[in-house]
């Protein structure tokens, strides 16, 4: 991958980080393309196959993989349409998860950028700590990866896909009311 | 220690003390008189489908390890090893035919029977009584419509007495149509730290909040605006034991505004009116709450969740979604994502639920605050027993009347020592 991409990725998701954090939802949103889907799993507490802690009944049916599947429940599971009415949301002076509103952080690193089947498309890696603060003491923190494919699209880059991989079993927020 | 409960609850003036909603001496008498004896919900039958699955959950603050066993009988057990007391096991789910301390190595059958010990021979000289040391079982299982209960109270009534007339309005979401229904895969599990009973009642009775609470959800298109209902029936039902029903209009099928959704609603409407009964030509109930904690929902989502206790100021919720097993494939999709979009975590309703039943809980540390008693006074005089729905039934379709009764159970349950005197 050449420098030039590497430093264009950064730079495009270090503001988007920004543009979330000084709450500039509708300029967030334009960095997605209208296909886009935004995918956050659940995460579940599996034993290995090869786990001493049980015997196996039936081997054929085990699974020891913990991100939900795609047509389990998911924390979010986004197009572009719902998340423009999740923002429009906040916009009603109603949407009190988040009034007042969350002071958050978003720390972007790790990032790998690989070639993503066709020349207009990249798959960007990145791990993320995001701290929410709010009110008078609430205090999360969200750490996980993200797996992105971004998109050229007349020249600005756009993400088309966002799985994210949230790293709790128990959410230990009481709720979800951020992006990531 | 002796709770004075009629100085807390007050059901025919309307008045609850804030205490009950934070200090610890009362939740701690919660956690016998109501945890250990009631009928608690652990899963549906799907969730375990074959041999040798299991999940874990809890009962009150209890962690229980629900089994289908190896002959395919449901059993529950304490999750706990025996000896010396450890999490047996820490999976969320899976399938075994025996579980393994990772203390010692004491090992249990999926039928709860102690199987292996470590140097029995030689260390306890073969002088154990492993018939005595088998995994702790619940006192009382058993299932309805696919709904696995259990109690710790081999006195308790039956599920079938202590579900009584709840029984028919479970089947309005769980036995709509042949097959009952099926849960989607994966759960939501999250902290909220609030006391169990706000959100237990919220589900049960509060049919007010909902035009204020969710006015955002409901004109950025999440969920169907009052307003936009084709009538505005329903009503509050409390079909006795504390159980709470909150139904719309009978011409309302309480669904998210998606079309394919709204399209299956219709077309098994008349299915389900021969299956379900005339009853539901009065209203269709479409929120729940089952006492003490289980409640459910089929409205923007179709979801069951348990309100886990974690002490006065904490619950663990774990939600599901469920979808009637005969819905086709594609309708069965739109529901999913239609659900954990509405209701959940990041739900667009249940996110702005959470935080108010926070600051109804923290706020209630202050002593003089606790001085002051809620006001459940709506409708005060304005319900009466409607033996069509086999229930108290509010005249309005905004009451707390589902309250009073919740809390009147919830004080008889506190004071009662027998079964004999709830």
């Amino acid at each position: 991958m050449k420098d030039e991409t590497l430093r264009e990725v950064e730079q495009f998701l270090y503001k988007e980080a920004r543009l979330l954090d000084s709450r500039r939802f509708s300029e967030w949103l334009e960095l997605f393309s209208d296909d886009l889907r935004y995918w956050m799993p659940t995460r579940s507490n599996r034993y290995p196959v090869n786990s001493k802690a049980i015997s196996i009944l039936d081997a054929s049916r085990y699974e020891e993989e913990e991100v939900s599947d795609e047509d389990e429940l998911a924390l979010m599971e986004e197009t572009k349409d719902t998340l423009e009415r999740r923002v429009a949301r906040l916009d009603t002076g109603m949407a009190w998860a988040e009034d007042p509103p969350s002071r958050t952080r978003h720390i972007i690193t790790n990032i790998e950028v690989d070639a993503a089947g066709s020349a207009d498309q990249l798959r960007v890696y990145s791990n993320f700590v995001m701290y929410r603060n709010r009110s008078e003491t609430d205090q999360d923190f969200y750490v996980g990866s993200r797996e992105d494919v971004l998109r050229r699209e007349g020249g600005q880059l756009r993400i088309s896909s966002r799985k994210i991989v949230l790293d709790q079993n128990v959410l230990l927020a009481k709720n979800l009311s951020n992006f990531f | 220690m002796v709770l004075d409960v009629n100085s807390l609850v007050d059901a025919d003036a309307g008045l609850i003390s804030r205490r009950i909603f934070i200090e610890d001496d009362i939740y701690q008498e919660e956690l016998e008189r109501i945890f250990a004896r009631c009928w608690l919900f652990l899963c549906h039958e799907s969730q375990i489908p074959n041999p040798g699955d299991f999940l874990t959950t809890y009962m009150g603050e209890d962690s229980v390890l629900v089994i289908r066993d190896t002959s395919g009988k449901i059993g529950a057990f304490l999750n706990v090893c025996a000896h010396r007391g450890n999490r047996l096991c820490r999976a969320d789910n899976g399938n075994a035919s025996a579980f393994t301390c990772a203390y010692h190595g004491w090992t249990y059958g999926n039928n709860g029977d102690l199987q292996g010990v470590p140097n029995l021979k030689d260390a306890y000289y073969d002088d154990l009584d492993r018939t005595k040391w088998g995994l702790i079982s619940v006192a009382q299982l058993d299932t309805y419509k696919g709904l696995v209960f259990a109690t710790f109270d081999n006195n308790a009534p039956s599920l079938t007495d202590y579900l009584g007339e709840m029984a028919w309005y479970l089947d309005c979401f769980f036995d709509r149509r042949e097959g009952g229904v099926e849960v989607v895969g994966g759960v939501h599990k999250w902290i909220i730290p609030c006391n169990w009973k706000l959100p237990a009642e919220n589900f049960g009775g509060d049919a007010y909040h909902v035009a204020w609470n969710h006015l955002s959800a409901l004109t950025s298109g999440f969920t169907q605006a009052p307003a936009a209902r084709q009538t505005l029936g329903g009503g509050t039902i409390s079909p006795g034991n504390g159980h709470c029903i909150l139904a719309v209009g009978a011409d309302d099928y309480a669904a998210a505004p998606v079309e394919i959704i709204q399209e299956y609603e219709e077309s098994i409407r008349a299915e389900t009116v021969e299956r379900l009964g005339r009853r539901l030509l009065k209203m269709t109930p479409n929120v729940g709450t089952l006492f003490p904690h289980m409640s459910f929902l089929r409205g923007s989502s179709r979801s069951f969740r348990v309100w886990h206790p974690k002490g006065p100021d904490k619950i663990e919720v774990i939600s599901c979604q469920f979808v009637d097993k005969a819905a086709p494939p594609e309708v069965k999709e739109a529901l999913r994502v239609t659900g954990l979009r509405a209701f959940g975590p990041s739900g667009v309703l249940e996110q702005d639920d959470m935080d108010n039943w926070e600051e109804c809980t923290r706020i209630n540390r202050g002593a003089v605050t606790r001085r002051y008693a809620l006001n459940y006074q709506m409708g005060l005089g304005h319900d009466s027993f409607d033996d069509g729905l086999g229930g108290w039934s509010s005249d309005f379709r905004i009451s707390d009347s589902n309250p009073r009764h919740f809390y009147r159970r919830w004080a008889s349950l506190m004071q009662a020592d027998t079964w004999d005197q709830v």
